[in-house]
């Protein structure tokens, strides 16, 4: 998603002007240019938007409208409640509760896969079949449904799963509850999604670290800098954009998380242990009908990763800026 | 460690890690082809003599989830990314070349969209689909997510146009062709490689889509194969060879179309990842 962004962006930085698509023919006037440009809008941009606004912009408002109201489909009248929604909000509990979860899971897979997923592409950053060959293993989960890695890893790390009948064959006759101990599931549940991610910052770390021109290396490695020197001081400012794409695009991805939720622990174990915003959000709504509430959460969601996206977005920039 | 040492360790290390990294996938594929009393006893072992049992198992389950899955999910996937291809392209074109304020300000709101999450706008979504008849039904699924995923389509063919020379476009219109027939005719073509981007994400995006096709197709009309497993897991959680047949077998497609396309997602993934 990022990549992209970051190529169209860079590509507005050029900041060339070019001319519109189909100048006027001689001799007709503003109006038919006028006319021109709303067919052009017409018949190729409105449909998309069109359809956008319905699922997207639409659906938005309506969630903002709603998180006003006591709505619940099953207990008519829909009433307006004002802003009492967002104040139960901050006052309970459970929902900071969600929030943090919802904080940690992210901070933790985010700086998690970046390192590991740098890691990697540092050691596999090198030509020949082997390495092609590795590329592909790590990539792999990426291209795996979110359902798929849950049942895998669940398999694993259930009680009696395949980790903990090794560890009882190898003699520890205790091992830990993976998912079952409420202190320990938010964390396994953060490296399955770490497992997932890390690929992709793999395969971005790698096309980064293909662009740092070798010369810069020969250079620093002439100036006397061991390998340690030449990565901080050579490959580290150089890989700027590549941080900015996996940061941004694992934040927007991890915060939203669902799937593995609701495949692997389905919010426990206990009280909401590993419940997400997400997750609330469809608990609260679509399975207690609690629309009006489910509602505000959705909103305080949205202006969250707004504003986390549009700030981290600003900093990593400038920085690329810099180096 | 010397340069030297480094050479010789590197394939090493680097292989032990990749076999770590890869051991939870090699636990799936071994054991989907072994009997069921083997995956309990020695879940690592490799399935000697191969057996295709958990396989034919989830082909010829009488309630048809598998098949049904299938069916749901290349139908929902195939016309989910042909409209996005076509609608997007055409949105990415006007975009990169009309300057006026409302293009700017439309490209600016539907960037917003890419990090729209999906369960902030499911609940509305269920009622828009209610209101005009398409809940529980593929229609009102392709129409979702081509909504949903239109703004990344968007995102990379307006980047993807803009590389393109316009003189192309205005020679066209000097031998008076008329506007769809230059965008499909001379525009269209060049833009394979975004294409091909778009066709690749977004099919394993849609392919691989929980949240969606769960509440939206709903159990009543089958469900998509991603959904299949979920369902899967709740009836038979302790029979390891089936789930792991069925996820296999949902996998595989999906698999197969981005190891087609392979080049396309990489190529996607990191354009921008390097200063050029």
């Amino acid at each position: 998603m990022t990549a992209t962004h970051t190529r169209t962006s860079a590509g507005g930085r050029r900041g060339r002007q070019r001319p519109t698509a189909h100048p006027p023919r001689h001799g007709r006037g503003r109006s038919a240019r006028r006319l021109g440009h709303l067919a052009h809008f017409g018949l190729f941009g409105l449909p998309s938007l069109a359809l956008y606004a319905c699922i997207v912009l639409i659906p938005i408002g309506i969630s903002v409208y709603y998180s006003l109201t006591n709505r619940n489909p099953f207990n008519p009248p829909t009433q307006w409640v004002g802003a009492r929604n967002y104040q139960n909000l901050a006052t309970d509990p459970d929902f900071w509760k969600v929030l943090t979860n919802t904080i940690v899971i992210t901070i933790f897979v985010t700086a998690a896969s970046n390192v590991i997923g740098l890691a990697i592409a540092v050691l596999l950053d090198r030509r020949g079949w082997l390495y092609n060959a590795l590329r592909g293993v790590f990539f792999t989960p990426v291209v795996l449904s979110g359902v798929v890695v849950s049942v895998i890893w669940q398999a694993i790390l259930t009680d009696d799963g395949l980790l903990n009948s090794t560890l009882r064959g190898l003699g520890i006759s205790d091992p830990p509850g993976w998912l079952s101990d409420p202190d320990l599931a938010l964390y396994t549940l953060s490296w399955i999604v770490t497992w997932q991610m890390a690929g992709f910052c793999v395969v971005v770390y790698l096309a980064g670290l293909q662009g740092v021109p070798h010369e810069l290396y020969e250079a620093a490695a002439m100036d006397g800098a061991g390998p340690v020197a030449r990565f901080r001081s050579v490959t580290w400012p150089l890989l700027a954009p590549s941080v900015t794409i996996n940061t941004v695009m694992l934040l927007i991805s991890t915060f939203k998380i669902y799937d593995q939720v609701q495949v692997i622990t389905n919010g426990g174990p206990g009280d909401g242990t590993t419940s997400t915003i997400a997750f609330d959000v469809i608990q609260t709504g679509l399975v207690g009908n609690r629309i009006g509430v489910s509602s505000a959460i959705a909103v305080v969601m949205l202006v969250f990763v707004a504003i986390v996206s549009t700030v981290v977005l600003q900093l990593l920039q400038r920085r690329e800026v810099k180096a | 460690m010397t340069r030297h040492t480094g050479s010789r360790l590197r394939p090493l290390v680097a292989t032990f890690v990749s076999a770590v990294f890869f051991l939870p996938l090699y636990l799936v594929l071994t054991n989907v082809f072994k009997p069921g009393h083997k995956i309990i006893d020695a879940p690592a072992a490799l399935p000697l003599p191969p057996t295709l049992d958990s396989i034919r198992q989830v082909l010829t389950r009488p309630d048809h989830l598998f098949w049904y899955g299938l069916i749901n999910s290349i139908e929902v996937t195939a016309i989910s990314i042909t409209i996005l291809t076509v609608l997007s392209a055409m949105c990415g074109h006007y975009l990169a070349r009309s300057e006026g304020l409302g293009a700017k300000v439309m490209l600016v709101v539907m960037l917003a969209g890419l990090m729209i999450p999906p369960a902030v706008i499911i609940a509305p979504i269920t009622e828009v689909l209610r209101s005009v008849g398409l809940m529980t039904s593929v229609a009102g699924l392709v129409l979702v997510n081509v909504g949903y995923y239109v703004p990344f389509g968007v995102f990379v063919f307006a980047g993807f146009v803009k590389t393109i020379p316009i003189e192309i476009e205005q020679a066209a219109a000097i031998d008076g062709a008329r506007r769809l027939r230059i965008f499909w005719q001379v525009v269209f073509p060049l833009l394979r490689p975004a294409s091909a981007s778009v066709l690749i994400f977004l099919g394993v995006w849609i392919w691989n889509d929980f949240l969606n096709p769960l509440i939206i197709l709903g159990p009543a009309e089958g469900t998509t194969v991603t959904v299949g497993i979920y369902r899967a897991i709740g009836e038979h959680q302790q029979d390891y060879g089936a789930v792991f047949a069925l996820m296999f077998l949902a996998t595989l497609p999906i698999l197969v179309f981005y190891l087609a396309f392979q080049k396309h997602f990489v190529k996607g993934l990191t354009a921008g990842a390097s200063k050029g």
